[in-house]
């Protein structure tokens, strides 16, 4: 018995050291078979703490994986949803899930005695093997074929590598009718020419390719597909590119709103991707927030979102973040406007400003990162235009070059352990003031005649609220319970049996109160799954 | 000798039965006016079929009309129920699939009934008069029908088996947590009375607001304010129920509570901001198999959806926010055909959703129209006007229609039960049969009304000809080909708001045969303005072929040989002609 305790321990190191070293080992993002095995490897490797379940598989034939954390009964904790790949150009955002995970079950996996994880760490695995394929193209569509362009012809008119490089950049031509001029700072980048200033156009400025279908348009229609951050039902863009016929109409869009619908204990949705309210809270509008289709956050979760906002700037120590609060269509918007969750959203990295001597900073993005890949090392942070024969501009000069895609929103690989530490730090703290129902002060009295009074705290010991202002609008958040459990012979005189508490805030707490006729114990249940449920017992007097 | 009596009687009846059931010696009968009078399959539209009943009775008519039915599950519901569609045409001639096509359905709310059986008529109509009546024989040779009886069978169901009111469960079965306490449906009506119908409590109540009518006890009379009672008080305590689950409250969550018809993917929007919304658009089964129907079928061009009760023919947009997609060109096609209706459907009036019913988002007619660009209505079947031929019958009407022509079918009498929380209570009132779902014996008369106005609208989607190939000599063995491409009933080729967003692919008028050198859409051909297509311009593509209007193409082809023209439009359908 203790020799097989033992081996188990040695075994359980061993593991840890071949952990250890496997995740020393990676040095680049890892593609979609990649990606599964590490999940894989990470679920076997944490088995009493973990679930690794396939949520569905996806038109273009990959899996969606969801990864769950926890001890014991997942269902019976409040749980933090995480999700990520939600813009398939966002290579980031599944690495950051994935170590996320690994953080929390190697070095803080007492988090669970609490807390569940739900983790989607790659909700568009079509698109991101687009990273990873020869021709690297910014593409973040699923595999569904569609009429980009809504000509009846469906990709007619894709990109074209016309410098055989293997990245799909742009091309400029120089052009009397274009619209574009080079930058004064650095002359690689192009802007639009701005007639007030009395700038001329001298350049078109397109993506690279050519006009398959010569309908005027360069590459509007190739291989597309249907864009996970654009078919959720929240300010839907109808008929626009990449959008799809109808809000979830993809297996992977619909298989996470009803897989989450069914997850009544998760009370906050992170999201890894291209929506900020975390650098920058959102800000509330008292004019779109009154409107029936509601447009603005509300009153009360502003405040919550800075709280949060606040505490996230602090933990993780970044700044400088563009604001971004979504296009329409996305899922974080629909986590908060039409799921009512307390929803948070992070890139988790950008590019950081860069000053000059003067202590200025670049005002043009591209510019900024071009300063600062020079300062990082980085090679390969721009095609240098060249010149090319380009069949819809024969006497004109075409030149290909520009930033490749996937730069700008992904850090070198070397950077993701210390921010997905930081950001598994933040989720930490989410878990720490979580909110909590317990009971407080339960007490009994006798009030005679076989009458007993019962009195009790209904607290929530969470720094968080029960429910975000909008969450309390919602049908899909359940209220609190307040329960008495009579056995015969008991009779209430006054008080209800059960009660349901619409919202309990942060730290704050609500008296409950019953005269019960009777003898023997009762026992009182108060929460929720989102916010715990707590029982106490106490004997009538 | 008297059981051998109950044999032979048994015996007759089986060997009579199957007579009965096909069609009558033609001696026997004289036609009326508009109905097929020797019917193949005989259905009574006298009642209500359950969804059973429905899929039976399709059953029946595609097998006695293969050439003209063909029976397809569009899928399943919450369930495990079969959604039946009846695809109608006559598949002898053309190519049925690419025929331009008219959807209807009913019973979205599963109590709101009646639309099963006007699809079931419409589907015996069709097919029984096809090859007597020309109206019907050219509609199934130009047109398909594509009819779902129910897409809420598991809720009809309900409806019909179950205790309930005349209003529930509108919801379809997928079991929620309406009062948010964690638990599902715990607390429905309950069926007291055991008359199949979720009826009204009362209770005798010194401070009552009723007292009972000393003329009618059925009648129930609110107590004005200088009212002087002499006789005994009652009180309301709402639907008959119990407190199920000891929360304090009757009935708080009762089977559903969602809405189909607010699950729809147009500007659809989630419950706290529309009540019944489910979980997000087509989230719901049912509403899912026809969205993927209708998108997998882009030969729709109108569409039909049954409702009760009110009178009603409604277009869209449902709410108010969504007025801009509406525009001006379609608005006037859904205006000529919905003061068709109200002409052909008295005590019927045609009416926009969001401002004569409720501003509501995530409704099928606005999925149809705005996603689509299908012109659909929905219909309110049943009205008040129908029980004495007048409006403005009042409330009292309905007794005395119960009375007068049901003979008291509709009203379960008030009597007393003991309530385990309101003590000793009567139960009575209307029956779930009565008030929305139309009796009986007008049933047939509501059926044929509401299908001969899909037919109306089923005309006027667009039909397509080439009524003129004129070929002009040019120099240097060119040869100027015009073609004329007519539209004659009243809609477009693309409803406008398809034009806005391109949403059903240009029509393409192609020439085969023939050495193209050019090809020109004619804008103007007394002024010779044109539009060349540079691209492909054997095969031009055409916008939009207007309502009642015509469009011309023109190509230079090289050669004197023969060609033919095709037409090939998604809602339009394909029509072809060789040059003489």
């Amino acid at each position: 018995m203790f020799y097989k305790k033992q081996a188990i321990t040695l075994f359980s190191g061993l593991l840890f050291c071949f952990t250890t070293v496997q995740i020393s080992a990676q040095t680049d993002y890892s593609n979609y078979s990649k990606f599964s095995q590490r999940l894989k490897t990470l679920q076997s490797q944490n088995a009493s703490n973990s679930k690794l379940e396939t949520l569905t598989t996806t038109v273009g034939g990959h899996k969606i994986w969801t990864l769950t954390l926890s001890k014991g009964d997942a269902k019976n904790k409040p749980a933090i949803a995480i999700v990520s790949g939600v813009d398939g150009m966002h290579i980031l955002g599944p690495e950051m899930a994935l170590q996320i995970a690994e953080n929390i079950l190697k070095n803080h996996a007492d988090v669970l005695e609490k807390t569940t994880f739900y983790i989607f760490p790659n909700m568009s695995p079509n698109a991101t093997e687009n990273y990873f394929s020869a021709l690297k193209h910014g593409n973040n569509g699923n595999a569904k074929s569609t009429d980009d362009d809504r000509d009846g012809e469906f990709n007619e008119d894709p990109f074209d590598d016309l410098n055989k490089d293997g990245i799909i950049t742009f091309i400029r031509i120089e052009d009397p009718t274009g619209n574009y001029i080079l930058h004064k700072d650095d002359n690689r980048i192009l802007v639009k020419a701005n007639k007030n200033k009395g700038e001329v156009g001298k350049y078109k400025f397109l993506t690279e390719g050519i006009d398959n279908d010569k309908d005027g348009n360069f590459n509007e229609d190739g291989k597309g597909g249907i864009v996970f951050n654009k078919n959720f039902s929240y300010k839907y863009p109808y008929f626009k590119p990449g959008a799809g016929e109808h809000p979830v109409s993809e297996k992977e869009n619909r298989a996470l709103l009803d897989y989450l619908y069914e997850q009544w204990n998760i009370f906050t949705i992170v999201t890894l991707g291209p929506e900020n309210n975390l650098s920058t809270p959102l800000k509330y509008n008292a004019a779109g927030a009154k409107k029936r289709v509601v447009s603005s956050i509300l009153k009360e979760d502003a405040a919550l979102n800075k709280f949060i906002s606040d505490k996230y700037n602090k933990i993780t120590g970044t700044k400088d973040a563009p604001v971004s609060t979504g296009k329409g269509g996305d899922f974080f918007q629909w986590s908060y406007f039409h799921f009512g969750k307390l929803a948070l959203s992070t890139p988790g990295w950008w590019v950081p400003k860069v000053k000059d001597a003067d202590k200025k900073s670049a005002k043009n993005s591209s510019i900024n990162y071009l300063n600062w890949a020079k300062q990082e090392n980085i090679n390969n942070a721009f095609v240098d235009w060249k010149p090319i024969n380009h069949p819809n501009f024969p006497n004109q000069k075409v030149e290909v070059g520009g930033i490749p895609p996937y730069k700008m929103i992904n850090p070198p690989y070397n950077m993701v352990a210390d921010i997905s530490k930081k950001h598994t730090d933040f989720i930490l703290e989410l878990a720490k003031i979580q909110p909590s129902i317990v009971l407080q002060n339960l007490t009994s009295e006798a009030v005679g005649n076989d009458i007993t009074r019962i009195s009790v705290d209904v607290h929530n010991q969470g720094l968080l609220p029960t429910h975000t202002e909008m969450g309390k609008k919602s049908r899909w958040l359940r209220k609190i319970k307040v329960a008495l459990k009579l056995t015969k012979n008991q009779q209430i005189i006054s008080g209800r049996e059960i009660t349901l508490v619409d919202s309990i805030d942060g730290d704050t707490s609500q008296k409950f109160s019953w005269l019960i006729k009777g003898k023997g114990n009762i026992t009182i249940e108060a929460g929720t799954s989102h916010t715990g449920i707590d029982t106490a017992t106490v004997k009538l007097k | 000798m008297k059981i051998n009596k109950n044999i032979f009687k048994s015996l007759l009846l089986v060997f009579l039965f199957p007579l009965a059931i096909g069609a009558q010696n033609s001696t026997e009968i004289f036609r009326a006016a508009g109905s097929p009078h020797n019917p193949k399959v005989q259905i009574s539209f006298n009642r209500y079929y359950t969804s059973e009943g429905l899929a039976a009775l399709g059953k029946k008519i595609a097998d006695a009309h293969p050439n003209l039915v063909k029976r397809q599950s569009i899928g399943k519901s919450a369930l495990g129920r079969d959604i039946w569609m009846l695809a109608i045409t006559n598949y002898k001639k053309g190519n049925a699939d690419r025929k331009p096509a008219f959807y209807v359905d009913g019973n979205i709310h599963s109590n709101e009934i009646q639309g099963g059986e006007i699809c079931m008529y419409t589907a015996w109509y069709l097919t029984e008069n096809f090859n007597n009546n020309e109206y019907i024989t050219n509609m199934l040779n130009d047109r398909v029908f594509y009819i779902v009886p129910t897409i809420n069978p598991d809720a009809r169901n309900d409806f019909m088996k179950e205790p309930n009111t005349g209003s529930s469960p509108r919801s379809g079965m997928i079991a929620l947590d309406d009062d948010r306490d964690g638990k599902f449906d715990e607390d429905g009506y309950d069926d007291i009375n055991g008359d199949g119908s979720i009826t009204r409590m009362r209770r005798k109540s010194a401070h009552g607001n009723y007292i009972v009518d000393p003329q009618d006890p059925r009648k129930m009379i609110l107590i004005g304010p200088d009212d002087i009672v002499t006789t005994q008080r009652y009180e309301y305590l709402g639907n008959e129920g119990i407190d199920n689950d000891g929360d304090g409250r009757i009935n708080e969550d009762t089977h559903g509570y969602y809405d189909p018809n607010r699950d729809w993917g147009w500007k659809w929007q989630p419950d706290y901001v529309q009540r019944g919304a489910y979980k997000h658009p087509f989230s719901l089964p049912e509403t899912r198999a026809v969205a993927d129907f209708v998108l997998a079928h882009p030969n729709i061009a109108g569409a039909q959806s049954f409702h009760n009760s009110g009178g009603m023919i409604l277009r869209g947009p449902g709410a108010q926010e969504d007025l801009a997609t509406y525009n001006r060109a379609d608005i006037r096609i859904y205006d000529a055909i919905g003061k068709k209706g109200e002409k052909m459907l008295p005590g019927y009036r045609y009416l926009t959703v969001y401002k004569d019913l409720y501003s509501v988002f995530g409704g099928e007619l606005d999925w149809f129209y705005g996603s689509r660009g299908i012109y659909t209505f929905t219909n309110e079947i049943f009205t008040s006007f129908a029980y004495y031929k007048k409006n403005g019958g009042g409330r009292n009407q309905t007794y005395d229609f119960d009375k007068e022509l049901l003979m008291g079918d509709a009203f379960t009498p008030w009597k007393e039960f003991d309530h385990p929380t309101y003590g000793k209570i009567e139960i009575g009132g209307f029956k779930k049969n009565f008030g929305r779902a139309t009796p009986g014996f007008m049933l047939e008369e509501e059926a044929h009304r509401n299908m001969a106005f899909t037919f109306y609208h089923a005309y006027h989607m667009p039909n397509l000809s080439i009524t003129d190939i004129a070929e002009k000599k040019l120099s240097g063995g060119l040869k100027e080909v015009t073609v004329t491409i007519k539209n004659d009933r009243l809609m477009p080729t693309h409803a406008s708001q398809d034009l806005k967003y391109n949403i059903t692919r240009p029509d393409y008028v192609s020439i085969s045969g023939a050495n193209v050198v050019a090809g020109m859409l004619v804008t103007d051909d007394d002024f010779n303005v044109t539009e060349e297509q540079k691209i492909n311009p054997a095969k031009m593509r055409v916008r939009n072929i207007p309502g009642n209007g015509v469009v011309k193409v023109r190509w230079i082809v090289k050669g004197n040989s023969k060609f033919t023209i095709t037409v090939d439009s998604e809602k339009g359908g394909v029509v072809s002609k060789r040059s003489k």
